[in-house]
């Protein structure tokens, strides 16, 4: 049994269930539709406000892409929950560190390539609406945000995938994060100091930033949605090792 | 030829043990059935088998290896546990696909065993769609997916129509032919008697038999005749003067426990009755299995061992 069959394999089952294929389509799908909707009516409106960051307010879209990465990587782990589907697939690959790594990998890429292309195309697509404030790659951090959001996208759909295989459900993770995501964002506001900036949305965020206050940079912030991925990938395989399937 | 070994199998669930101490081995060439009342450990043994379950102690092997460590096991062993185990968005081809793939098996594969299965012009539709018995179809090609000389299946005859059955009796009878293991679990009795050659019989867990099915058919039944004559009250006296169990069936026939049809004939001849109809009656699998675990029943009514 090669790495390469079991990865292949395991992008078949994304193609093949029209949940996590459709998901990952709506992080592109989702995204751009907002962005052709807000900016053309609003995207010019606060741009006179002494507060306003051009480089973030560009990257507005992201918080739909990323409720549809973390979609993505819930439902694209969740399948294997789903009817028992998990039996036969570690009948068929019974080694099952390869089995978690190659789906983990698989929903990693996936994320990672639809989420460069989606922040690629939301910068993109949203200045052309911008007329005279609008911004190009060329200036400070907008290339490293485009990345950087895609890897964001990436980690959040990863940090889905791994806490579903450790919950072994999709809708739990998708009622847990989905709010946590929207709500505790606007709860806790602007509040740039304490434990509240190392939660994984607000510290991944920060590479969306021209200016950014706070006490993590970047990338260090786009580590600490790693480090939280990582141990929610963790748990996942604690659990997938461990448990009778 | 590969064989499935199962030595001092245990597991546990809590303080409940599914499988106690188990060992057998299902041997090439012949069809093993897998007999047991419900609960009794035959599914849990068969995922202990594939590694899906972890065994509290004990080991399971399939020709030495435990499942785990070999390298393409589609290759080695074909399962079906249960036909639902299958993400019903996918197409039946899609699901066949992932796993052929997985495996290194050649997509061509895929087209074989739907064809095989009969399943050809469903391949392309969604599993929710399928009846429980085209899901039992697609499970069975699942397990020929990779042309394995072990095959184990969990009530496949579960949902197929009577053209199904004889199909899957056929399949059944030609894969041990062709000298591979086979492994079937069920609860149709009959069905089980028309396709398999040796029996293993678990009832809570431990292995009540692991005979062949002749054998097996003649330790756990005994010789019944059935008698019709002119003068069935007489026949019944005289047959209990002698020391017979004799009883009125429904359908107004004397059946004589633990007796000969040449005895009954010649005592019947002795005794003036003519006789209309005299015949050894064929033990049954379904009695034999039902007097097999009556005993342990017995068993497990008795006070618990120290």
């Amino acid at each position: 049994m090669t790495t390469s069959a079991v990865l292949r394999s395991e992008w078949i089952k994304i193609r093949s269930v029209r949940a996590s294929w459709g998901s990952l389509l709506s992080v592109l799908v989702a995204t751009l539709a907002i962005t052709l909707l807000a900016f053309p009516l609003i995207g010019q409106a606060e741009a006179d406000n002494p507060e306003y960051d051009a480089l973030f307010s560009a990257f507005y879209a992201i918080n739909f892409a990323q409720i549809a990465a973390i979609s993505f990587g819930a439902t694209a782990f969740s399948s294997e929950f789903a009817h028992g589907a998990l039996r036969v697939s570690l009948a068929a690959v019974p080694r099952r560190g390869l089995f978690y790594a190659a789906k983990t990998a698989v929903i990693g890429a996936a994320a990672l390539v639809l989420g460069l292309i989606t922040s690629f195309a939301t910068f993109l697509v949203g200045q052309l609406f911008m007329g005279e404030y609008a911004i190009g790659l060329g200036d400070e951090g907008a290339l490293s945000a485009c990345v950087g959001a895609g890897i964001y996208l990436a980690l959040m759909a990863l940090f889905a995938s791994g806490l579903t295989a450790l919950l072994r459900s999709g809708v739990a993770v998708l009622s847990l994060l989905i709010p946590f995501v929207l709500i505790v964002g606007f709860v806790i506001g602007d509040m740039n100091a304490g434990v509240a900036e190392f939660l994984p949305d607000r510290a991944g965020q920060v590479v969306l930033h021209s200016d950014y206050d706070g006490s993590l940079g970047p990338w260090p912030g786009l580590g600490v949605t790693a480090l939280w991925a990582a141990a929610a990938v963790g748990a996942g395989w604690w659990a997938v090792r461990r448990r009778d399937a | 030829m590969t064989s499935i070994e199962v030595a001092a199998l245990t597991k546990e669930y809590g303080s409940t043990r599914a499988v106690d101490h188990l060992t057998f081995t299902v041997a090439p060439g012949k069809v093993t059935g897998f007999l047991g009342p419900n609960g009794a450990g035959k599914s849990t043994t068969m995922r202990l088998v594939l590694g899906l379950d972890r065994p509290t102690s004990g080991t399971a092997t399939v020709g030495g290896r435990t499942y785990a460590s070999l390298s393409d096991p589609l290759r080695e062993v074909g399962a079906l546990l249960d036909a639902q185990n299958a993400h019903a968005s996918r197409t039946g081809r899609n699901h066949l696909r992932a796993l052929a793939v997985s495996n290194g098996l050649p997509v061509r594969r895929v087209d074989e065993v739907l064809e095989e299965s009969g399943l050809a012009s469903a391949a392309g539709r969604r599993i929710k769609t399928y009846s429980l018995g085209m899901r039992q179809r697609l499970g069975i090609a699942a397990a020929l997916l990779g042309d394995p000389p072990v095959i184990m299946l969990d009530e496949p005859s579960n949902g197929l129509d009577p053209e199904g059955i004889i199909w899957i009796r056929e399949l059944l009878r030609r894969l041990a032919r062709e000298g591979r293991t086979v492994l079937v679990s069920s609860h149709l009795m009959n069905e089980t008697a028309a396709f398999a050659d040796h029996l293993v019989v678990l009832g809570r867990g431990r292995l009540l038999a692991d005979t062949p099915m002749r054998e097996f058919l003649d330790e756990h039944s005994h010789a019944r005749v059935r008698v019709r004559s002119t003068e069935q009250t007489r026949l019944r006296q005289a047959l209990v003067e002698q020391g017979y169990v004799a009883e009125f069936a429904e359908d107004g026939k004397l059946t004589v426990e633990d007796a000969k049809a040449e005895d009954i004939g010649a005592l019947a001849a002795r005794e003036g009755v003519a006789i209309l109809e005299l015949a050894d009656e064929q033990a049954s699998l379904e009695q034999a299995y039902l007097a097999l675990t009556a005993q342990d029943t017995e068993f497990a009514a008795a006070p618990a061992r120290p």
